[in-house]
């Protein structure tokens, strides 16, 4: 933030016990997240030799970028040896699709429901409210036998499909709440000059949803790519997410354990919603402010 | 040089049999992605493709014995043809869904069901048929040691014949500035040492009535089931302060680095060993948990899947011969770090601790077989459960962890 964004003039701090106390317990909160995240990104630059000595927290005698290497271009799934990339792709082909279905189909409805005069629209806001609580385990069966029926188990497709179909709820309350403060007088007139449901839609509603389209679009995209269940479940043969290639990598009953290289791939699958949290956080926060999550 | 020995041992197998006319594709579903585990399914691979069977990979990891995930294709509509799975429920399931396979007949063809020992058999059976294709064998109490640490504290495992000469020699381990026995006392772990334990101490009968597929409570008040919580005791005032919560492996390397003299835990160690550039008989030595009744023995398989199409049957028969021949094995079993299933396999490239194991194997009063062949699963974690409670709780005595054993035992088993 620049002194330019400052709103009323602010008199000069003072140290004060409060002050201190909430510095203590922040720079403890950081330390929760950066102590683990330490170890995670020096384990990753070790050899195994200096590994199996112990001393979690030293640094690298010898800095070296192969478990990177290795987890990218060479670590096992298997006995497909092409490393992490191929489960990259694998997740970038699923995320693409589940993104744009998931918020498109979310944002309409919600939109319809915030500002139309939908028959039912009570009842059926309660029932998504609650859809929104029931864990994924609960209806997985079903979820299988239904797209085994509709002939799409084991692709992309019923990937996307379930992962439509389970942000569907909450997307859909976010989106409606914040559609409900657009003054209904600006719907009003826009039908008056002869708009369409569709032409709202895009010429209006749409042009106002940046903040709120970047909040879902973070927790989507944060969700479909950590996503390991349900890539694991209704994927099929070659269509794994990068997730699953990262437990194969990780999970060892009893064969040997690479920790620096399980380390790179756990920092390489996380690398693409860190990325997105860096470049949108700022308008994350916007959107949050705007109004939408508060409900 | 293995290369040779594997298209050898195809051309032999093509020889014998009609060669299949067309690649077969075969879903094979399984957990395995460390590099000894993948250099072994390559040599799978390798045998199983020369004679035209096209191995389509599927790897999911399920170390938690649940296998959800296998269940979900079965749901689905699309079960992978060969799978790993060792729980005897998932193979009862596939028979009531028509998807059982019994192997009997082609292990027969080949007579390799001849060669596998007693506890090999007993695993890969299920109700009678034979369900599993065995792959390698592991023994869950093996005492791994460092033979330099050994030498530098002046004790000879080797010349111990009980688990007091062992504990006899504990004070000159540490006088020498060593940790004499690496625990890592996670549930698991604790719960290995505590049925590799109960083989040790109590028997194969004994053994049975803890871990048999209906446990004997009158068992637990034996004084064999005692001393088996008594040892567990001593070793746990043995253990080091580092032992909580540490996983095997770094638990093996701390008696690779030397830190430890030794730790008794499954021989999947030698794995770990191997990854650091290390010998069997050169710079470290295994030998059986001292004065064993009888060992543990943990059967590596996969099962195949019933109601295919006649080619695609004809070439997962195939496929159970091809894995179960000796030469294969072999190969196998090495480069994995396992012991081979069968008795006449060669011998040439087997090292020292698997030989140790073959001979183990030999004697068939004296093995048992990992609980999850026979115990409810239930039970099974009751079992971990009180043993690691006993472990992490040293105020609970010997009767107490009887008590709970046979309070759990009431509310889960009657």
């Amino acid at each position: 933030m620049t002194d330019t964004n400052v709103m009323y003039p602010r008199k000069p701090k003072r140290i004060t016990g409060r002050s201190i106390a909430v510095l203590v317990f922040l720079s403890m909160a950081a330390m929760f997240f950066c102590v683990p995240l330490y170890v995670l990104i020096v384990t990753s630059f070790k050899e195994m030799d200096q590994i199996r000595e112990g001393a979690m927290f030293s640094l690298p005698t010898k800095w070296t970028l192969e478990a990177w290497h290795f987890a990218w271009f060479e670590a096992c799934s298997g006995l497909n040896c092409s490393g992490l990339r191929a489960g990259f792709w694998n997740s970038v082909v699923i995320l693409v699709p589940s993104l744009t279905a998931s918020i498109a189909l979310s944002m309409v409805t919600g939109y319809a429901l915030a500002l139309w005069d939908v028959k039912w629209a009570g009842p059926f806001l309660f029932v998504l409210f609650l859809c929104a609580f029931v864990p994924f385990q609960i209806i997985m069966y079903p979820l299988i036998r239904l797209t085994v029926t509709m002939g799409i188990y084991g692709s992309t497709t019923a990937i996307a499909f379930v992962h439509t179909v389970l942000a569907m709820p909450i997307l859909t309350l976010i989106f409606r709440n914040f559609y409900k403060d657009i003054p209904p007088e600006l719907i009003k007139a826009a039908i008056m000059d002869s708009g369409s449901f569709w032409r709202i839609f895009v010429e209006i509603i749409l042009p106002m949803s940046g903040n709120i389209l970047i909040v879902v679009l973070i927790l989507q995209i944060t969700s479909i790519w950590n996503d390991y269940l349900i890539g694991v479940t209704f994927g099929g043969l070659g269509t794994k997410p990068m997730t699953v290639h990262l437990a194969n990598m990780v999970t060892v009953s009893t064969g040997t354990v690479s920790y620096n290289v399980n380390m790179a791939a756990a920092l390489l699958t996380a690398i693409p919603p860190l990325v997105i949290y860096f470049v949108l956080g700022k308008f994350f926060v916007q959107g949050i402010a705007a109004g939408a999550i508060k409900g | 040089m293995k290369f040779m020995k594997i298209t050898a041992s195809a051309a032999l197998l093509l020889g014998t049999s009609a060669p299949t006319a067309q690649a077969e594709d075969l879903v094979v579903y399984q957990t395995w992605s460390s590099p000894a585990e993948v250099a072994a399914l390559k040599v799978l691979n390798e045998a199983v493709s020369a004679e035209g069977i096209n191995w389509i990979d599927i790897t999911i990891p399920h170390n938690t014995g649940s296998s959800v995930s296998l269940l979900n294709l079965v749901v689905g509509g699309q079960p992978p043809n060969i799978f790993s799975e060792n729980n005897t429920g998932v193979f009862r399931d596939l028979t009531e869904m028509g998807l059982g396979r019994d192997l009997t007949e082609a292990f027969t063809e080949t007579g390799a069901i001849d060669h596998f020992s007693d506890a090999v058999l007993k695993a890969i059976t299920v109700d009678g048929e034979i369900r599993q294709m065995p792959l390698g064998v592991h023994i869950d109490g093996m005492v791994y040691y460092n033979m330099e640490v050994a030498a530098a504290a002046g004790v000879d495992p080797t010349s111990w014949t009980s688990l007091d000469d062992m504990m006899a020699d504990f004070d000159a381990v540490t006088a020498a500035g060593y940790v004499p026995l690496a625990v890592g006392a996670q549930q698991w772990q604790i719960g290995y040492l505590t049925h590799a334990l109960m083989g040790t101490l109590a028997g194969p009968e004994l053994y049975a009535g803890v871990y048999g597929e209906v446990p004997d409570p009158a068992a637990f008040d034996s004084a064999e089931v005692r001393s088996v919580f008594e040892w567990l005791r001593k070793f746990q005032q043995a253990a080091d302060d580092g032992s909580v919560n540490r996983d095997w492996n770094m638990t093996t390397n701390n008696v690779i680095s030397g830190q430890a003299l030794m730790q008794i835990h499954g021989d999947w160690m030698k794995g770990e060993w191997r990854a650091a550039g290390k010998e069997p008989g050169v710079d470290f030595g295994c030998i059986p948990i001292p004065g064993y009744k009888a060992v543990v023995v943990t059967v590596d398989g996969w099962g195949a899947l019933g109601g295919q199409p006649e080619a695609t049957d004809a070439a997962m028969m195939r496929f159970a011969q091809i894995v179960t021949d000796p030469t294969v094995n072999a190969d196998f079993a090495n480069v994995k770090g396992a012991t081979p299933v069968r008795n006449d396999v060669p011998t040439d490239g087997i090292d020292n601790c698997a030989q140790r194991v073959l001979e183990l194997l030999e004697d068939s009063s004296r093995q048992v077989n990992n609980p999850s062949v026979t115990v409810d699963s239930d039970w099974q974690n009751a079992i971990w459960e009180v043993a690691f409670n006993f472990w992490s709780d040293p105020d609970m005595s010997v009767d107490d962890a009887i008590a709970s054993l046979h309070s759990q035992h009431d509310i889960i088993l009657n």
